[in-house]
């Protein structure tokens, strides 16, 4: 087996070990809240929160102002403000959003970045969820029996806002938050946001089905996995691969069986699973079917998923969404009350319940081209619009907040094509693709005019987004980087670039490493597993010097300083859970941000690589530089406002005092 | 049978009419009770009701002879044999009526499904027909024609499937309104009905056949396919249908079942039957 063979499969067991369990939590008994709604009280207030993920204040600035943006303009001058929105450090989704949602920072919250690190194995764990399975088992032959449910937590801490509206008897909706899953204990209407996993436990995991060679890099808790199949007599058989089924011993994936007939000779095929029968044309989409897989007799997970023939001759092409959960039978909590996820159901039938519902995975990986990607996240946004209408048709009274992914997705893929400087860069397909992200900003806007047409005098109508976004050219190998420096030392360095989730580091030898999206964490002895430097002086020492050093790193290539500030986190976060905090938090300089082998143990030849995938916008880079949008009705008093600011915000508008922990004061006049 | 469908599907629709625009539920209701009250005066015409009812006293009779002689072993198990006996005799004297019931409870069955069993398409809504061939025809070089009515179309081109002995399109409900598709095949035309939209309770024929007996009992909706063409049936895939109580699904099949027996059993004293 090669060593790439080894580290696909590494990672193959991370995401498994990590995060797959979750899809068997279901069954053993994962928590339930209370379905029933009671205790609200009428307020004269109300308010509505649009969240829209990655809205940049520069390009919507000048949207407004070339018209692009009606609902924006029309805001401004009804006597409406806008402020560009101090975002967290660092600027990624599931830290800047649990800014908002509790008014703290992440030495409040506790969520530093996407992935986190078990410090006794130096292993990658998720930040925002744990899972485990039950905690005792009986064996019978190869069935392994859980006496005991499993447990999925929300490992952020603090107090959403709409728990304290919640104790002041305001009422809320809250529509998909990210870093919202499981949803917390609430009374309040509340639907799980981005990390809500697929079916399989990941953050989205499609397949492709198809008689070409196809590769497909694998990414950590997400991508996919291509299915080489055989056409014989224009009929494919084919598995579909669902949750991994912990009541066997050997752990394997559940399966559903499928067959696709093509016609002889006609563009278009049926596909037979599990008694539903559909016809797709080629290069169609089928709409939600349900898929239901059996781990014992008495136990089944259901899932819902959208197929798409990609082509039928000459090669055979057909993907299959990841699979999400059911929201009518969901195996996991997805909502407070209960019945709101199947409410919603009833009213819209099956909807995208993962996380981030966009198969960018799916682009990156040539899977589906630009034209495919945004016919998928058209389904999501359209499914946002008329879910958002049915929310706002019975708004009248407390808060509704609602979240858009689009704007943050498609950026990430499409800003290749609006950056003639950046590796990726194609003429043709910005000639016809450039226009994507205006033109997505200006779907959004239509968000806001339907907040502004139902809003009247009592109602605060708010915009917000998270972080902004810029271009990603060059990637650094923070790894790499240390390595050169001294700071991290291998067990065989001839094998460096073979290394994956630092097997091949000798610890006792290393003071620094890298892990997750912006975070760099010293060796510590007593913290770390086999820590070498000392807390106190000696670690401080290393600290400052480290930053200093990555402070004045220069890129060869561009000339350009690569890390604009190094930020050494116990001076710069508030709060006292610290204990998982990264030793420094990386804010890139526009135009970077980490490789995209560094975050997982990865040790690439270079310092600096250029990027050429088509994930090509981001928003790594340090937080002065990237801030995100508040937009209001009403004018805003505060100059530099900041995420957590607007918590306090939306408190005030209900009169409710900020609790103590919350970091934030109110921005609305 | 075909006139055998036509009387059955008469008076199930005669007694469903009043129920069209209700729940389901009182349609079923209504016919539960109907064959309930049907099935007791059939039980009671065609069962020896006094062997019934010695059999049942035989059985009570035994079954206190075991609690009061439970220390004895030789009563208990004499007793023992005696209730199976009696079962036996109970059984044999309701194995007439239920060889007389089946007949026409097979035939209600097959015409609760039509009401109960499918939900009509929604317009915008899609779904398939399948063409089912001769096993001898090949779907690839039989030419072959599906023409709709207004309100539907076809959006699909035909998938052929020689090892499957099927055609299927397919179909797209546009307008609410009954409707028909007309298959063309070696210069015959053959028609299917489909419905689209209508009241909560709607008649949904979704197979039209030329095959055995037994089709035309089970799928009773609509006349025979015509003769001379390889064609052996025209399926519409509705989709399925379930009765709601409380927020739960039940199938119709088992409301029906519950609600018969529980009619039969609270009429069957003021008809006078044993059961």
């Amino acid at each position: 087996m090669s060593e790439q063979k080894r580290a696909a499969l590494s990672r193959r067991e991370f995401i498994k070990a990590g995060i797959a369990a979750s899809a068997a939590l279901g069954l053993g008994g994962a928590p339930r809240f209370r379905p029933k709604v009671t205790g609200r009280a009428r307020s004269a207030n109300k308010m509505i929160v649009l969240g829209l993920d990655g809205m940049d204040p520069v390009l919507t600035k000048r949207w407004i102002d070339e018209g692009r943006l009606p609902a924006f303009r029309k805001l401004l001058l009804q006597g409406g403000d806008f402020r560009p929105l101090r975002t967290s450090l660092p600027p990624q989704t599931p830290v800047a959003w649990s800014n908002f949602t509790t008014g703290m920072d992440p030495g409040g919250h506790g969520i530093f970045d996407f992935f986190n690190r078990d410090p006794k194995t130096y292993f990658p764990v998720f930040s925002a969820t744990e899972t485990s399975g039950a905690a005792k088992t009986i064996r019978i032959g190869k069935t392994v029996i859980p006496l005991s449910g499993g447990q999925i937590r929300n490992l952020r801490k603090g107090k959403a806002f709409w728990q304290v509206l919640e104790e002041a008897g305001v009422p809320a909706t809250v529509f998909k938050m990210p870093s919202n899953y499981p949803p917390v204990e609430s009374k309040q209407r509340t639907l799980a946001g981005m990390n809500t996993p697929d079916l399989k436990g990941s953050y989205g995991f499609f397949r492709y089905y198809t008689n070409e060679a196809t590769a497909v890099i694998q990414e950590a808790g997400g991508g996919g996995e291509v299915h080489d199949v055989a056409v014989i007599g224009n009929r494919v058989e084919a598995e579909l691969p669902g949750p991994v089924n912990t009541f066997r011993t050997d752990a394997p994936e559940a399966t559903v069986p499928f067959q696709v007939f093509l016609d002889p000779a006609n563009a278009a095929a049926k596909v037979v699973i599990q008694g539903q029968e559909f016809i797709l044309k080629e290069q169609e989409w089928s709409g939600w079917k349900h898929v239901s897989f059996s781990l014992i007799p008495t136990q089944r997970v259901h899932g819902i998923c959208l197929f798409y023939l990609k082509e039928v001759r000459p090669n055979f092409k057909l993907y299959v969404s990841p699979i999400n959960m059911d929201p009518a039978r969901p195996a996991l909590p997805i909502s407070t009350p209960e019945s709101y996820a199947k409410e919603l159901e009833h009213r819209f039938g099956p909807y995208f319940t993962k996380g981030l519902p966009a198969d960018t995975s799916a682009l990156v990986n040539g899977v589906l081209d630009e034209e495919e990607f945004l016919t998928l996240d058209n389904m999501v946004y359209e499914e946002s619009m008329a879910m958002l209408e049915y929310e706002l048709g019975r708004f009248d009274e407390g808060l509704l907040f609602y979240y858009f992914s689009n704007a943050d997705q498609r950026q990430h893929m499409f800003w290749r094509l609006v950056d003639p400087g950046h590796p990726a860069y194609d003429e043709k397909l910005a000639a016809r693709y450039g226009d994507v992200i205006a033109g997505t900003y200006a779907e959004l806007d239509r968000a806001l005019d339907l907040a502004l047409k139902k809003a009247d005098k009592d109602t605060v109508v708010l915009v917000m987004s998270d972080h902004g976004f810029n271009t990603f050219r060059r990637g650094f190998n923070l790894n790499t980087w240390l390595l050169r420096e001294g700071y991290h030392r291998l067990k065989k360095p001839w094998k460096q670039e073979e290394s994956g989730y630092f097997e091949n580091t000798d610890w006792s030898k290393t003071r620094a490493y890298g892990m997750g999206l912006n975070s760099l964490y010293i060796n510590e002895t007593g913290r770390e597993g086999e820590g070498t430097v000392a807390p106190g002086p000696d670690k401080d020492n290393l600290v400052r010097e480290i930053t200093q050093k990555l402070e004045a790193l220069i890129d060869p290539k561009t000339g350009e300083r690569a890390v604009l500030r190094a930020f050494i986190s116990k001076d710069t976060y508030r709060g006292k859970n610290l204990e998982m905090a990264p030793d420094i938090v990386l804010g890139f300089n526009r135009g970077y941000r980490i490789s995209w082998q560094s975050p997982l143990g990865g040790f690439p030849r270079e310092v600096f690589e250029d990027n050429a995938s088509k994930w090509s916008g981001d928003h790594m880079s340090a937080p002065d530089i990237l801030p995100g949008i508040v937009f209001a009705n009403r004018k805003i008093a505060a100059e530099a406002p900041a995420l957590h600011d607007v918590t306090a915000a939306v408190l005030g508008v209900f009169g409710v005092e900020t609790p103590p922990e919350m970091i934030g004061k109110d921005i609305l006049e | 049978m075909g006139i055998v469908n036509l009387v059955f599907g008469r008076i199930v629709d005669v007694i469903l009419l009043p129920f069209r625009g209700a729940s389901p539920w009182f349609g079923m209701a209504a016919v539960s009770l109907l064959t309930a009250l049907l099935m007791l005066e059939v039980y009671k015409h065609t069962s020896n009701q006094a062997a019934i009812r010695r059999a049942k006293d035989r059985i009570k009779a035994h079954l206190l002879e075991l609690r009061l002689f439970k220390d004895s072993m030789p009563v208990t198990l004499r007793a023992q044999a005696a209730i199976l006996k009696a079962n036996l005799s109970y059984l044999a004297a309701n194995l007439k009526p239920l060889l007389v019931m089946i007949v026409p409870l097979v035939l209600i069955l097959a015409q609760l499904s039509l009401w109960f069993d499918r939900a009509t398409l929604g317009p915008g809504e899609e779904t398939l027909v399948k063409i089912g061939l001769e096993e001898k025809a090949d779907p690839i070089s039989l030419p072959m024609e599906l023409e709709t009515s207004p309100g539907l179309a076809i959006v699909s081109p035909a998938v052929r499937i020689p090892d499957q002995h099927e055609v299927a399109w397919r179909l797209k409900a546009i307008a609410a309104g009954p409707g028909h598709l007309t298959l063309r095949i070696g210069g015959l035309a053959l028609v299917k009905s489909v419905v689209v939209g209508g009241r909560p309770l709607t008649k949904v024929s979704p197979l039209a056949s030329r095959g055995s007996l037994w089709k035309q009992v089970l799928y009773p909706g609509e006349r025979a396919l015509a003769a001379g063409t390889p064609v052996r049936s025209i399926e519409v895939l509705y989709p399925a249908k379930s009765l709601n109580i409380f927020g739960l699904r039940v199938h119709w099949l088992v409301a029906y079942l519950i609600l018969s027996i529980a009619f039969g059993f609270a009429f069957k004293g003021v008809l006078k039957v044993e059961i």
